[in-house]
């Protein structure tokens, strides 16, 4: 299972011509071959948080290309050895065109510090605030999607490709390489999933973390197609709360197929939490109905990605067993 | 944070929504107050819904019956929590009700326009007969008059009717608004339109940039909920807090302390997974790793916790399962260590009053992160019988740490487990539960 990193790194995924159903508006398919993995010029809005400092400081010295540090007010100081520029524009004239920036401001400050970010040219953009009020959050997605940008969160933790890239504040030392891809929007989890697939010998090929708040920029849909299509990754595990764009996850399913095993690990399915509502119309029903018992999704969520091969796993520890039955059936098919 | 109806209908005032003369009550007596001529109508100002089924709406035709009906409502607790406010009123003769909302859905991503044509009371046909557009672009007027050419409505209600929902959306949009409700909508003999009940909710997250948030009365209950938001806090990322989640649940033996929701649900998964119940658990979320200050902190909230776990007396194991830093682990050890130590010395302490008890206990085992850290011989320590042994060593501990603690960091107890694994760790806390 166990896959040494490439000799060759690749610069793109090879995509071929998937297009996206027009379902609940998923991202497209050029956005999605965007050089995510290999950032070269990454900027941090808001250095001057603790946190951003703190951030910026480790990846540094994992290796991430940090050229230089936003906050309005602070130009021309040094934060951890990056420089600190009032604008992306001045930021831009010294150290040339930005790949990415990584986003700490404070929530209300969000919106405006992604558009700066857009107007300037910088097409993935990844949010690490959380709790960024809902009604920013959708004008935000609005605005990169006519703009073909690519958001990851708000409340992500960011993205860790082991032993080759991080950007974010996700724990490097917690993952080893190899050849599961995870998607998750919690981080605990996702350091105990990977340290039940690290102890079965199974390393990770790419950890990406969605970001917890109730609205995302891109979510689990997304990219699980990345990954499904990334020579890289040989299987797939999603670790949650709960999944939301099922309808785009079948969609795709059906379309293009997901060509690896994929698994997931839903947290809390059966605890006594306050249960969640995304739709309007239950919402609303929920309300005026005060007591009334209203259907429990989740269960219909797990069986409907069952349908589509998905694997359900009821505990971490069976993640790498399930895996493992997988891809033996793939490899014995072959 | 849900505002109570007469806050909403606040609001309601300020964009030009139609409502009833009215006075806010806070006590029976200003009742005689009253400049609204009688018949009028006494609505209960909580939270929930149902307050008609409830008797929290009352109508009254005199000062004398105002003032019986306004004591009575104050005195009614309707799912829990007791008006600080009555509402007065004045009476409004319908024709017709209809239900009007604006709610964000997360699914879809977008605010959507919801009616029925046949609002109040009746719940069935209201739900029935609901129709939605989505908003799916920026808003104009004409998305409120498809919903209420949906509805089924004609002739001068069309506009009257959009111009009512597009007053409720400029509210959304600019109050950062989760939910607004109108229902009923009444309609008179005139075809003139009034809000006869409204329902905010106001985005937690957006709380703290809200002017309105200066000059609200909170209600209790309202307070409570947003101390639960970082509402208040115009602060970074908080550095260490901790909160509650609220799963008082009585026949759980097991409290749990974790590093984040996530982590709880996952330790409540597999608790589940062997019929174990959670009683509750609290979250200790630092977002700051190893300062000096915040390590101190870190230490004195787990304390906290911990004292306030203890205070409930079905607790018989606290399971930590902490994710986080080598520094952080040394501190959870030291608080526990002295946590044991402290509560040992006061049980050995009241036992030693009492007569006749001092058998020395003689154990060892080796020290390995995995294994139990058993009580060395220690006369100090009295055990008697084998039932109250149990009771000095409640609560357990069972300690999930990355990190494994030297022999000064955590003392040896019979209380402590401590092991790397999550599934060990589990594995003890069923052991523990089961055979109490």
């Amino acid at each position: 299972m166990f896959s040494n990193s490439n000799a060759i790194r690749p610069n793109f995924f090879d995509l071929s011509t998937f297009v996206p159903p027009s379902v609940n508006r998923t991202l497209s398919e050029s956005v999605r071959s965007m050089n995510w993995f290999h950032p070269h010029k990454v900027i941090i809005q808001g250095i001057t948080d603790y946190q951003a400092a703190f951030c910026a400081l480790q990846m540094k010295a994992y290796g991430t290309e940090i050229v230089a540090g936003i906050s309005p007010g602070n130009g021309g100081a040094t934060v951890e050895g990056v420089t600190v520029f009032d604008s992306i524009e001045q930021a831009q004239a010294e150290v040339g065109e930005v790949e990415i920036s990584l986003i700490f401001v404070t929530p209300y400050q969000v919106l405006d510090a992604a558009k700066e970010a857009i107007a300037a040219g910088i097409r993935k953009i990844i949010i690490f605030t959380p709790r960024v009020p809902p009604q920013d959050t959708i004008a935000l997605i609005e605005h990169a999607r006519s703009t073909n940008t690519l958001i990851l969160g708000p409340g992500s933790h960011g993205i860790v490709v082991p032993q080759k890239v991080w950007l974010g504040n996700l724990q490097p030392e917690f993952y080893q390489p190899g050849t599961i891809g995870m998607i998750a929007s919690s981080r605990h989890l996702c350091y105990e999933v990977a340290a039940e697939l690290n102890n079965a010998k199974l390393g990770q090929s790419k950890i990406i973390s969605l970001g917890n708040d109730r609205i995302i920029g891109s979510d689990l849909s997304h990219w699980l197609a990345t990954l499904n299509e990334d020579s890289e990754t040989e299987a797939i595990v999603t670790i949650g709360q709960r999944v939301n764009q099922i309808e785009s996850i079948i969609a795709y399913s059906k379309e293009r197929g997901y060509n690896k095993p994929v698994i997931a690990y839903l947290a809390g399915l059966k605890a006594p939490q306050e249960k969640i509502y995304g739709d309007a119309q239950t919402i609303i029903t929920n309300h005026l109905s005060g007591s009334i018992p209203v259907v429990n999704r989740d269960r219909q969520t797990t069986e409907e990605l069952r349908k589509i091969g998905i694997k359900i796993a009821s505990k971490p520890s069976e993640i790498p067993k399930i895996i493992e039955a997988a891809l033996s059936t793939t490899n014995s098919k072959q | 944070m849900e505002l109570l109806e007469y806050q909403a209908k606040e609001l309601f005032k300020t964009v030009g929504i139609p409502i009833l003369p009215s006075l806010t009550i806070q006590d029976p007596r200003h009742i005689k107050q009253l400049q609204i001529p009688y018949p009028v109508v006494l609505k209960s100002q909580v939270r929930s819904g149902g307050r008609g089924k409830a008797g929290g709406v009352r109508f009254v035709a005199n000062t004398i019956d105002a003032i019986a009906a306004a004591r009575s409502i104050f005195n009614l607790s309707i799912l829990g929590e007791y008006p600080e406010v009555i509402l007065a009123e004045a009476h409004y003769n319908t024709e017709r009700e209809l239900f009007l909302g604006i709610v964000l859905d997360y699914n879809l991503q977008r605010p959507v326009l919801l009616g029925s044509a046949w609002g109040g009371m009746n719940i069935d046909s209201l739900l029935g007969n609901l129709q939605q557009v989505v908003v799916d672009e920026a808003f104009s007027p004409f998305y409120a008059r498809r919903l209420t050419t949906q509805m089924g409505l004609s002739g001068g209600l069309i506009c009257s009717v959009s111009d009512i929902i597009a007053k409720m959306y400029g509210l959304f949009r600019d109050r950062d608004l989760d939910l607004i409700e109108i229902n009923p909508l009444g309609i008179n003999g005139r075809g003139e339109l009034m809000a006869l009940d409204g329902r905010i909710i106001m985005n937690d997250s957006a709380l703290a940039r809200q002017p309105i948030m200066e000059t609200l009365n909170l209600s209790a209950q309202q307070r409570s909920s947003t101390d639960r938001s970082a509402w208040k806090a115009k602060r970074d990322f908080a550095r260490v807090r901790w909160r509650w989640l609220d799963w008082s649940n009585r026949a759980g033996k097991v409290a749990t302390i974790c590093s984040s929701f996530d982590s709880a649900l996952l330790v409540w998964d597999l608790l589940e997974q062997s019929q174990v119940v959670t009683a509750s658990s609290a979250l200790i979320e630092n977002s700051l790793r190893s300062q000096a200050e915040n390590l101190q902190l870190y230490r004195e909230q787990l304390q906290d916790i911990i004292e306030e776990i203890a205070k409930l007396p079905e607790i018989e194991v606290i399971m930590l399962n902490i994710w986080d830093s080598e520094a952080i682990s040394r501190e959870v050890c030291q608080a526990i260590g002295d946590y044991c130590t402290e509560t040992a010395t006061s049980i050995a302490a009241s036992e030693q009053t009492l007569a006749n008890r001092a058998i020395a206990r003689d154990t060892a085992t080796p020290v390995q992160s995995g294994s139990v850290i058993a009580l060395e011989s220690n006369s100090k320590t009295a055990s008697p019988t084998a039932n109250s042994d149990l009771d000095d060593c409640r609560p357990y501990f069972v300690l999930r740490l990355l990190h494994e603690p030297s022999p000064e960091e955590l003392p040896h107890s019979e209380r402590i487990y401590l092991s790397s694994s999550l599934e060990a760790s589990i594995d003890r806390v069923v052991k523990l539960v089961k055979s109490s």
